[in-house]
């Protein structure tokens, strides 16, 4: 599903985020990456979006090679990935129902498919009474909910997120890893850089340690 | 395209416009003004050149043939001249013809020519061409053929001529460009303001994996709409202008040979629309292109 083979990314500014990375991460897992604050978590979840290219190495997702292909594929790469912020990165002028419908448009889905697919996420993240309310009118974790049903209602092989708890207090953070939790039992791939060690301990999945732009760890049912 | 994408596209433009409608009053003001100073000068810059053009054309040879020369001779002369390439016209003055056509110049002060014995003015011939350029290598010719004295066209004043309507020309299209181009940078960054606010909408885009064409367009779509309503308050405006001064032009200097209002103005108002459009489209496009990288 994800292929990493000796892939490093050196900024412009001779800052060396990733080195020689391999990492393979097959369909169905759900994959911690963890490290501290600039180990380079943020740089290996760019790098699987093709928002930053490596300077060297391969690269495959969903069977696509991420380096070689053309700006013009890259939309295509990102339609079967979903992405979740630490930030929600809701529209606030757009109701709940129309953030969620917001990426079926862009991808010209059928009217009568996005109805039944919008329903049905909110109601997989707890959300389908409050169809109608802007995102300012929502809690944290109410909009983080909103962005997760934003990222599967296209139904991506893979779910990327980068500290989705980060803004989050324990208790809303656990309702927001059910829900991943659902959506992975489901077959979805979730790959989640996060620094939160009480879900990372909680949760028993592997996890992935990056520290100064290397893998120092890949545990299956590690801790943080 | 679906129908309900061109939907989407001609719905979101112009919610957008509505949203930002500040910003999209000041992006049709910015068009019209900015059309309208070129249509000013493109008015100018074409009247200019008709005038130039008419001068030009009236740009004639006059060519004198020795006076011992017998009618089949002056015949010759006359093929001779109809030979060479770009003649326009030619018309034969005789030396009874031209000494009437001066008694008629002088008016008042003809009765000067009653103290010749005889008719000094050679037989002759008056030469127009297609083109003016064509003056002075014609008129080398046309003296060396055998029996003509002298081909005359004012030298001093047509080459003069050629030159000022060959600066109004270059001038002009180089003054259009550089307004053409002034005015799509004041538009993009008109439209780049709108664009600006709603960069995080273009960036969850991106994300979801909309094409770069899908969000381009209703934003190229607005930047079409204010080009089109700025062409028309422009071009409107053009034309009332344009009736105003030449009136007043006309009531002064009647002989100016002044651009007709119909068809012209039609012409240079859809000319002004269109290039609306296309500067709105340009605007919107080129200050699209930093907030797509992503």
């Amino acid at each position: 599903m994800i292929h990493m083979k000796n892939v490093s990314k050196a900024y412009p500014n001779k800052v060396i985020a990733l080195e020689r990375v391999n990492v393979d991460i097959n369909k169905g897992e759900f994959v911690f990456i963890v490290g501290s604050s600039g180990a380079g978590k943020s740089t290996f979840i760019k790098l699987l979006l093709r928002e930053e290219l490596p300077t060297f190495g391969e690269i495959e997702v969903n069977g696509k090679d991420v380096v070689h292909m053309s700006q013009s594929e890259v939309p295509y790469l990102r339609r079967g990935l979903g992405v979740i912020f630490q930030d929600y990165r809701l529209l606030p002028d757009k109701t709940v129902f129309e953030n969620v419908a917001f990426a079926m448009q862009v991808i010209e889905a059928p009217r009568k498919i996005m109805q039944k697919s919008v329903n049905s996420v909110l109601d997989i993240v707890g959300l389908s009474d409050r169809y109608k309310d802007f995102p300012d009118n929502l809690s944290g974790g109410e909009q983080q909910r909103v962005a997760i049903a934003r990222a599967i209602v296209n139904d991506p092989a893979i779910v990327i997120a980068d500290e989705p708890t980060g803004n989050l207090d324990p208790d809303t953070s656990w309702g927001i890893m059910q829900i991943f939790q659902r959506i992975n039992d489901a077959g979805t791939t979730i790959v989640m850089a996060t620094h939160d060690k009480a879900i990372v301990d909680g949760m028993k999945k592997r996890v992935i340690e990056i520290e100064s732009g290397h893998v120092i760890r890949d545990q299956a049912r590690g801790y943080y | 395209m679906k129908l309900r994408t061109t939907e989407y596209f001609l719905r979101e433009s112009l919610v957008s416009i509505g949203r930002n409608s500040w910003m999209a009053s000041a992006s049709v003001g910015t068009v019209a003004v900015s059309l309208f100073v070129l249509g000013v000068f493109l008015l100018l810059v074409l009247n200019m050149n008709r005038a130039a053009s008419i001068v030009e054309s009236q740009v004639q040879i006059a060519v004198y043939l020795r006076d011992d020369m017998d009618i089949g001779a002056i015949r010759w002369v006359g093929s001779e001249i109809q030979k060479i390439d770009g003649i326009n016209s030619i018309e034969f003055v005789s030396k009874d013809v031209a000494i009437e056509r001066l008694r008629s110049r002088l008016g008042d002060q003809s009765y000067l020519l009653d103290a010749l014995e005889e008719n000094p003015l050679p037989n002759g011939f008056n030469v127009t061409m297609r083109e003016a350029r064509l003056v002075p290598a014609t008129a080398e010719k046309i003296s060396k053929i055998d029996g003509v004295t002298e081909a005359k066209y004012g030298q001093d004043v047509v080459e003069n001529l050629f030159d000022i309507t060959q600066m109004i020309r270059v001038f002009g299209l180089c003054l259009m460009l550089t307004l053409a181009g002034a005015t799509i940078f004041i538009i993009s960054n008109t439209i780049r303001l709108t664009i600006f606010a709603r960069r995080k909408e273009i960036a969850i885009m991106k994300y979801v994996g909309a094409t770069d064409e899908f969000i381009r367009l209703p934003f190229v779509i607005q930047g079409v709409i204010l080009g089109f309503i700025g062409g028309m308050i422009s071009a409107i405006a053009l034309s009332y202008f344009y009736s105003v001064v030449s009136e007043k032009i006309f009531d002064s200097l009647k002989f100016f040979p002044l651009l007709p209002q119909d068809p012209y103005m039609k012409f240079i108002g859809i000319l002004i629309i269109v290039f609306g459009m296309i500067i709105g489209a340009a605007g919107s496009t080129i200050s699209l292109k930093k907030f797509l990288e992503v």
